[in-house]
C-alpha cells in the first residue's frame, strides 16, 4: 500500500513539473536558509575547535567597577594579577588559563607586511583548550619561569614567515623589535572564537604584556575548565565570592572611587549576551531567534499552503472515483498524508545537499580561516518538523474535507 | 468596474484571504529590506569629508609606563615627521578615522544640548586627511593658549546647535565645564565609514598624551620604509606598544560591516520574491482553469480578448491592494512612533519601492496565465460544461 502511494505522489510530481518545482524549491530554499543560519550560530556558540569542550567550560570575560551612586562604570578585560589571585584560590576546577584579549602587530619579512594577532598566556591556557600541536610543543611553567622569549605559533603565520612546509621548531622570529624563539606550531583557531583566536601566543611575562600591573583593569580575561557542567553553579558562586574578598570599598581605580566591583564566570552563550545586552537570560535570545526564523518560515508556508488549497482540485477526481468505489475517508486521509510526507522529505533531502555544499564551499573559501561550518541536525529536525506541520495542515485538510463530500457530488464537482 | 473587482473578490474572500496575507507579508519584508537599503544608499551617498588614500594609522600604547609619557610620545612625533618618506603627521585622540574607537560627550549651546563625536586633534589633522573647510578656517600653533579652546564642528552640527545663525566665533560648552570657540565649519565628517549616518562632529585642539598620530606618506613608499619606521620608534620606547594600520584597508573592513550584512538580506529577500513570484504564478493558473466556463461564457457574450486579460489582471492587483493597504497601515507606524530613530524620508522611500515592487511583480505574474486565459475559445470552454 504504501509504496503504492508512493508511487501515486511520485507520478503526481512528474505530471506538473512547474507545481512541482515551485513546491520543493518553497520547501527546499526556506531550510537551507535554516540550515546555514544555524550554522553559523552553532559556530558562534557551539563546542568546536580548540574550545571542544566549551559545554564544561566558564568564560570570565570583564570586570565591572561601578562608583557608590552607580553613575559612572567601567568595564573591560581584568589584570593577570587580580585573575592570578582569584583563580588559584578556586577550589574544585579541572583547569584555569589566563590570557590576554587579541592585539594586532606587524612583522616585516623584506619588504613584505604581515598582520599578526598577538596573545599572551600562561601555561594553563593550553589546558582549557584543545590546540592541535603539529609540531614542537607548548610552553609550560617552568618555560615560562625561565623567562626567555619564546613563542607558539599557527601554521598561518608558518606559511607568512617563513613558507610553507618549513620546519619552524627553534627559529626566530621577530616582531615589536624583538626576536622570540619559537617552540611550537598549532592548528590556528577561527577569529569567531575570540578568547582563543591569536596567531602568536606569547608567555605572559614577555615584554609589553602589562602582566605587572596592579590594578583592576587590564587585558586579561580568564577561563576555567570544570569537571562537568553541574558543576557551574558552585564554582560561579565560589568565584565571585572570591572576587570579593579581601577588598576594602571604595577604592581608587584610574581616578574613579569603585564602591562596587563585578566579575563573573559565564558559560559561553550567557557571557556574550551578558557583554551585549547586560543581562543573563538566554531565554531573551532564544526567543529573539525563534521569532526571526518563524517569521522567516511564515512567507513559504503561506506560499506553499496557497498552491496546495488550489491544487487540490486537480485531484477531486480521483478522490471521488475512490470514494464511489467504496474507499473510507480514513484511507484517503491516509494516502495524502503519505503523499505530503514524501515530498516533503524530497524537499528537506535537497535543502540538505545544498546545504552540505553552501558549507564545504564556504569552509574551503578561507572567508574565516580555520572556521569549520557544519549542518545542526537538531535544527534540521526541528525545520523538517515545522514544514511537514505547514505541508500536513496545507494538503491534508481539504483533501480531508474533500473525502468527507458524498461521492455522486463530488463526481458531479469534477 | 473596480467595484465589480471588488464584489468578486469578496465572494471568493476565503480562497483570497490567504493570497492577501502573502502579498501583506511579502510586503513587510520588502519594506523592511528596502528601508534599509534606502537607509544605506543615503549615507554612502554623502561624502565622506576625508582622504584616506597616503595615510597610515599608528596607534601607541605605553603600558605601565607613567613618567613623562608626553615627552616620550612628543619626541615620537618629532621623529616620525622627520623622515622625508613622510608628507606630513597629525596628533590625534584613538578615535581615528575607520577605528571601533568612538569617543561621545555632550556639547551645550544656549538651551540646546546634543552629543556628539569629539575629536582632540592637533593643528595639522585637517591637512594630514585633505579635510576641506566650508566656513571659517582650521585651527593652528597660534591658538595654542587661548583663553577658550578652538574647535571646528560639521554641518549638522551647526544645524543642530544653531541653526540659522552663523557660529563662528560662538561659544560652546561641554561636560565639566569647559569652554570650546568655534573657528571653523566642515561639511562631513565620517569617521565611521561610508555608511556612517550623519552625526554632529566636534573637533578640537587638544594638548593631551593623544595615542595616535596618522602619517601621510609620499606616493610610492611602501614596506620597506614602513619596516624601517617601526624598528627605529620600537627602538625609541622598547616597552611600548605601536600598532601600524592603513586607513585603505581599514576603510574596507569598516565598511563590510554594514554592506556584507546588507548584501546577505538581499540575496535572502531576493529567493523570497522568487518563491512568491513562483507560488502567485502557480495559484492563478489554478484559477483560471477553474474558471474556464466562466470565461468561456463571457467570450460567448461578446467580451473581447483583452477585457479577458485586464479583468484577470485587475482582479489580480486589487488583491495586491487590498495586502499592501494593510501593509502600508503598519509601515506608517514607524515613521509616525518614531521607532529607530530614522528621517521619515527613508521609510516613504522603502514604503515606495516596496509597493512598486509588489506591483511589478503581482503585474508579471499575473500577465500571463491571463493571456493565456484570454486566448480560450468560448465553443470548447462550454462544451466542456
Amino acid at each position: 500500500m504504501l509504496s503504492n502511494y508512493i508511487k501515486i505522489a511520485w507520478k503526481v510530481l512528474l505530471r506538473n513539473p512547474f507545481y512541482t518545482f515551485i513546491t520543493l524549491f518553497g520547501i527546499s530554499f526556506t531550510l537551507l536558509i535554516l540550515l546555514v543560519l544555524s550554522a553559523f550560530l552553532d559556530h558562534m556558540f557551539g563546542s568546536h575547535y580548540p574550545e571542544q569542550q566549551r559545554f564544561r567550560t566558564l568564560y570570565i570575560p570583564s570586570i565591572t567597577l561601578r562608583d557608590s551612586s552607580r553613575t559612572s562604570t567601567m568595564k573591560g578585560p581584568m589584570s593577570y594579577k587580580f585573575l592570578k589571585k582569584n583563580l588559584s584560590a578556586l577550589g574544585g576546577i579541572e583547569a584555569y588559563g589566563i590570557s590576554s584579549l587579541f592585539r594586532t602587530t606587524n612583522a616585516y619579512v623584506g619588504s613584505k607586511r604581515i598582520k599578526m594577532m598577538v596573545k599572551y598566556a600562561d601555561s594553563g591556557f593550553w589546558r582549557v583548550t584543545d590546540f592541535e600541536l603539529l609540531e614542537g610543543k607548548l610552553f609550560n611553567e617552568s618555560d615560562i619561569d625561565r623567562g626567555q622569549h619564546i613563542a607558539v605559533i599557527t601554521e598561518k603565520v608558518r606559511d607568512e614567515y617563513f613558507g610553507p612546509g618549513e620546519s619552524v621548531v627553534g627559529k626566530p622570529i621577530e616582531f615589536n623589535g624583538l626576536k622570540y624563539r619559537i617552540v611550537g606550531m598549532v592548528k590556528g583557531s577561527p577569529v569567531t572564537h575570540p578568547y582563543t583566536y591569536a596567531d602568536i601566543v606569547l608567555p605572559y611575562n614577555s615584554p609589553k604584556s602589562e602582566y605587572e600591573s596592579d590594578s583592576k583593569n587590564g587585558a586579561y580575561i580568564g577561563i576555567i575548565r570544570a569537571r562537568s557542567a553541574r558543576d557551574f553553579p558552585s564554582i560561579q558562586r565560589e568565584f565571585e565570592h572570591l572576587t570579593q574578598r579581601g577588598l576594602k570599598f571604595p577604592f581608587e581605580e584610574s581616578g574613579m572611587k569603585v564602591a562596587h566591583l563585578e566579575a563573573k564566570a559565564l558559560p559561553f552563550l550567557t557571557g556574550f549576551i551578558y557583554e551585549f545586552f547586560q543581562s543573563e537570560s538566554t531565554e531573551i535570545f532564544f526567543t529573539v531567534v525563534s521569532l526571526f526564523m518563524l517569521l522567516f518560515m511564515a512567507l513559504p508556508a503561506i506560499n506553499l499552503i496557497n498552491l496546495n488549497i488550489s491544487r487540490i482540485i486537480e485531484r477531486s477526481s480521483e478522490i471521488s472515483i475512490r470514494k464511489a468505489f467504496g474507499a473510507p475517508s480514513k484511507t484517503i486521509l491516509w494516502q495524502f498524508v503519505i503523499e505530503n510526507v514524501f515530498v516533503t522529505s524530497l524537499g528537506a533531502l535537497i535543502a540538505l545537499v545544498f546545504a552540505q555544499i553552501i558549507l564545504s564551499i564556504f569552509n574551503s573559501s578561507g572567508l574565516i580561516p580555520y572556521a569549520v561550518l557544519s549542518v545542526n541536525y537538531t535544527v534540521f529536525g526541528i525545520g523538517l518538523l515545522l514544514a511537514l506541520v505547514f505541508g500536513l495542515m496545507s494538503g491534508v485538510v481539504p483533501a480531508w474535507r474533500m473525502s468527507k463530500l458524498k461521492p455522486a457530488e463530488a463526481l458531479k464537482g469534477a | 468596474m473596480i467595484r465589480h473587482f471588488f464584489k468578486l473578490i469578496w465572494n471568493k474572500k476565503r480562497s483570497n484571504a490567504l493570497l492577501i496575507v502573502e502579498i501583506l507579508v511579502a510586503f513587510l519584508v520588502l519594506f523592511g529590506v528596502m528601508s534599509l537599503m534606502a537607509y544605506n544608499y543615503q549615507n554612502y551617498s554623502r561624502p565622506l569629508g576625508f582622504k584616506y588614500e597616503q595615510v597610515w594609522c599608528l596607534n601607541i600604547g605605553w603600558n605601565q609606563d607613567t613618567a613623562q609619557i608626553g615627552e616620550k610620545l612628543k619626541s615620537i612625533y618629532q621623529r616620525i615627521r622627520s623622515y622625508p618618506e613622510v608628507e606630513i603627521a597629525s596628533r590625534t585622540n584613538g578615535n581615528t578615522p575607520f577605528a571601533n574607537n568612538q569617543s561621545n560627550r555632550n556639547v551645550k549651546y544656549n538651551k540646546v544640548t546634543i552629543q556628539g563625536d569629539i575629536f582632540s586633534t592637533d593643528e595639522q589633522y585637517a591637512k594630514a586627511l585633505g579635510i576641506e573647510i566650508a566656513e571659517g578656517r582650521w585651527y593652528t600653533r597660534a591658538d595654542k593658549g587661548a583663553k577658550h579652546t578652538p574647535a571646528v564642528i560639521n554641518q549638522i552640527a551647526k544645524e543642530k546647535m544653531f541653526g540659522k545663525d552663523n557660529p563662528l566665533g560662538k561659544i560652546i560648552q561641554l561636560e565639566g565645564d569647559e569652554r570650546w570657540k568655534i573657528v571653523g565649519i566642515v561639511e562631513n565628517f565620517k569617521q565611521r565609514g561610508d555608511y556612517q549616518p550623519n552625526a554632529p562632529v566636534f573637533f578640537n585642539l587638544s594638548d593631551w598624551d593623544m595615542s595616535s598620530v596618522l602619517v601621510k606618506v609620499k606616493p610610492g613608499v611602501d614596506a620597506n620604509f614602513e619596516a624601517k619606521l617601526m624598528r627605529e620608534i620600537g627602538n625609541m620606547q622598547p616597552d611600548w606598544v605601536f600598532e601600524l594600520s592603513y586607513l585603505k584597508t581599514l576603510r574596507k573592513s569598516m565598511n563590510q560591516q554594514t554592506s556584507i550584512p546588507s548584501l546577505i538580506f538581499s540575496i535572502v529577500c531576493g529567493f523570497f520574491l522568487l518563491n512568491v513570484a513562483l507560488g502567485l504564478f502557480g495559484v492563478l493558473t489554478l484559477n483560471i482553469a477553474k474558471r474556464r466556463s466562466e470565461i468561456g461564457l463571457r467570450r460567448a457574450l461578446g467580451a473581447p480578448a483583452p477585457a479577458i486579460t485586464i479583468h484577470f489582471v485587475g482582479e489580480m492587483l486589487v488583491i495586491a491592494t487590498l495586502g499592501v493597504l494593510i501593509g502600508l497601515i503598519l509601515a506608517v507606524q514607524f515613521p509616525l512612533l518614531n521607532v529607530f530613530d530614522l528621517e521619515a524620508s527613508v521609510y516613504l522611500v522603502g514604503m515606495l519601492l516596496a509597493t512598486l515592487t509588489i506591483y511589478v511583480l503581482v503585474t508579471l505574474c499575473a500577465l500571463y496565465p491571463s493571456i493565456q486565459a484570454a486566448r480560450i475559445q468560448p465553443a470548447t470552454a462550454l462544451h466542456e460544461e
